[in-house]
């Protein structure tokens, strides 16, 4: 993505931000409230139209005008909540808008081949190291992290080039954000870009291979994970001296 | 590729329901629970009742005439309802439905006001007027799936509006009376036919009820309203067409309306103007008893058919038992709190941690 630039009446939401995503590479963006992080990822995801900028999947300009589209690049987003229909069972919501049905007269008429769905969530679900007990329980019976792991699951499955992720870990407990960090580690090692926005710089110096400042709608500064600490970045969200 | 296996494993026993017996499928099961209150209720109305006479073949057979249109009105608003969803407009639908069907029905047949009971065109007057009244009850819902999805008027506005109207319409049509003089072929035919001793409308029901269950737990279209009424954003977010399914929602439920204005013309040989009130109402306690989340979200079609047949049992078995049938109104209001309450309650239990 290059030279993203964004407004919203004369709030200038994104003035020119830039970034890129490697496959296989876990990417946090931080800055503060009103840099314009949500506006990028949403540009991003389709939900969103930029004014202006760039934006390129494997050297190919592409145009992400719907959410639509950008699934059907490639690209899945995971939101803070309502990603998941909780009165529907884990498999379901899987393939929730791409359900499996049966060949023949029965598929034409809608059936849902229920067996198949289930065993490729299960699939699904065991690549990211989560277990559950059945695929066939309904999501408001899952805790939140399992939630969020399952939501995760569902954009892995079907994402061929990169997901989003917006504040993954929020409203979540120590362990129930393990969960979900553990998803994400394994999302990228399935060879995904994943784009994580998130609060918690910590716990975004520990997961994230690099890091990336937004700041009143640029991109300001970039770090690897290793190589800086959290009084660097606040800094950089804060605009005060760069030293990078 | 490095796969993290970590704690999640873990995790699962810690947050998921406590370990459950093989039971508790079951006990969860309100379809079940309000069919054993069904026969229970069954079984206290026929020690009851003198000489057993609750238990007779004619007050069974009349217990599912009774039910036909309940139960399948039932079936149709749960599935609405699942998809978060309300139709408080089906009894002036099936007014308005019969009046304009039983107009047509008559004149069709070539029925008049001196020749009383004498049609000359009986076959084609029949079939045109079911068709007319399929087709009006299937308009209807339309119109008020066009107003919620387009107009995007909340649905209860909605279908109170079309309630009002509707019923007001049919009333102007008939000049506030009843259309009457339907033919008595098509009340024998089919109105208070029975196969193999059982009312041929109740078959007619019980089927359409098996078709509407297929759709809502078997189909793609059943779980996209299930989704829609679960988590609309997250419907949305997954590509679901929203507008579409509700749609089509709303003209089912309309048809089913229709199919019970069929019913009423068929076993009354007249429309029945004032007596499709409390309909919606019943239609709506029926299926919340049987376990339909009044906010979408979950549709118990079989929970349905037995929370609706409960009211008609109720009624039946007061009257015989030399109650006034106003006590049946009570104790379904009384069944539908008490129902709701339970659930609640126990859905409070085990999201417990």
């Amino acid at each position: 993505m290059r030279d993203a630039r964004k407004e919203y009446g004369h709030v200038r939401a994104l003035q020119g931000a830039s970034l890129t995503l490697h496959r296989g590479e876990i990417l946090a963006l931080v800055g503060d409230n009103g840099a314009g992080k949500s506006t990028l990822l949403k540009s991003l995801c389709g939900a969103v139209r930029l004014d202006s900028g760039l934006i390129e999947i494997d050297g190919q300009p592409v145009d992400l005008s719907s959410i639509e589209t950008a699934k059907d690049l490639g690209i899945e987003a995971v939101y803070q909540d309502l990603s998941l229909a909780p009165d529907l069972t884990v498999a379901d919501n899987v393939f929730l808008g791409r359900e499996i049905v049966y060949q023949g007269i029965r598929g034409r008429l809608g059936m849902l081949d229920r067996p198949t769905m289930a065993t490729e969530s299960n699939e699904a679900l065991q690549a990211l190291g989560i277990n559950l007990k059945s695929v066939s329980i309904s999501v408001e019976r899952l805790s939140g992290g399992q939630r969020q792991a399952v939501a995760i699951a569902r954009a892995v499955r079907w994402a061929t080039v990169a997901i989003l992720l917006d504040e993954p870990t929020a409203a979540l407990g120590t362990r129930q954000t393990r969960i979900v960090l553990d998803t994400i580690r394994n999302a990228a090692a399935r060879g995904l870009g994943v784009l994580i926005i998130s609060h918690d710089m910590p716990r975004m110096l520990e997961l994230a291979d690099r890091i990336i400042v937004l700041r009143h709608g640029r991109d300001v500064a970039q770090y690897r994970a290793g190589e800086t600490s959290i009084n660097q970045i606040v800094g950089a969200m804060l605009g005060e001296t760069v030293q990078a | 590729m490095t796969v993290n296996e970590s704690t999640i494993a873990d995790e699962t026993d810690e947050d998921e329901a406590p370990a459950q017996s093989r039971w508790a499928p079951w006990r969860a099961n309100t379809a079940l629970w309000v069919f054993l209150i069904d026969i229970v209720v069954i079984l206290i109305f026929g020690a009851l009742s003198p000489d057993h006479v609750f238990f007779n073949s004619q007050n069974l057979t009349n217990i599912a005439l009774d039910s036909a249109a309940i139960t399948l009105l039932a079936a149709g608003v749960a599935v609405l309802l699942g998809a978060g969803e309300l139709d408080i407009s089906i009894g002036a639908n099936i007014i308005l439905s019969s009046v304009i069907g039983g107009k047509v029905m008559f004149a069709a047949a070539g029925g008049s006001e001196e020749n009383f009971g004498v049609f000359t065109d009986l076959p084609k007057g029949i079939a045109l007027g079911v068709v007319t009244t399929l087709v009006c009850g299937a308009l209807f819902g339309l119109v008020n799936g066009l107003i919620v999805t387009k107009m995007k008027v909340n649905s209860f506005i909605t279908t109170l509006g079309t309630l009002g109207i509707g019923t007001g319409a049919a009333l102007v049509i008939t000049g506030g009376g009843n259309v009457q003089g339907i033919p008595f072929e098509f009340q024998e035919g089919y109105g208070i036919n029975t196969w193999a001793g059982i009312p041929i409308p109740f078959i007619v029901s019980l089927v359409l009820i098996a078709i509407i269950w297929w759709l809502v737990n078997k189909t793609k279209f059943g779980i996209h309203g299930l989704a829609i009424g679960s988590s609309r954003e997250a419907a949305r977010r997954a590509g679901i067409k929203i507008e579409r399914n509700v749609l089509v929602l709303f003209v089912m439920v309309g048809f089913v309306a229709g199919i019970a204005a069929v019913l009423d013309l068929a076993r009354f040989t007249s429309t029945n103007v004032g007596g499709h009130e409390t309909d919606a109402l019943a239609a709506i306690a029926g299926a919340v008893i049987g376990g339909t989340a009044l906010f979408g979200g979950k549709a118990s079609i079989t929970g349905a058919f037995f929370g609706s047949l409960l009211a008609v049992i109720l009624l039946t078995g007061l009257v015989i038992l030399g109650f006034p049938p106003y006590f049946q109104s009570i104790t379904i209001g009384v069944v539908l709190i008490i129902a709701v309450f339970v659930r609640a309650r126990s859905w409070a239990l085990r999201n417990q941690t």
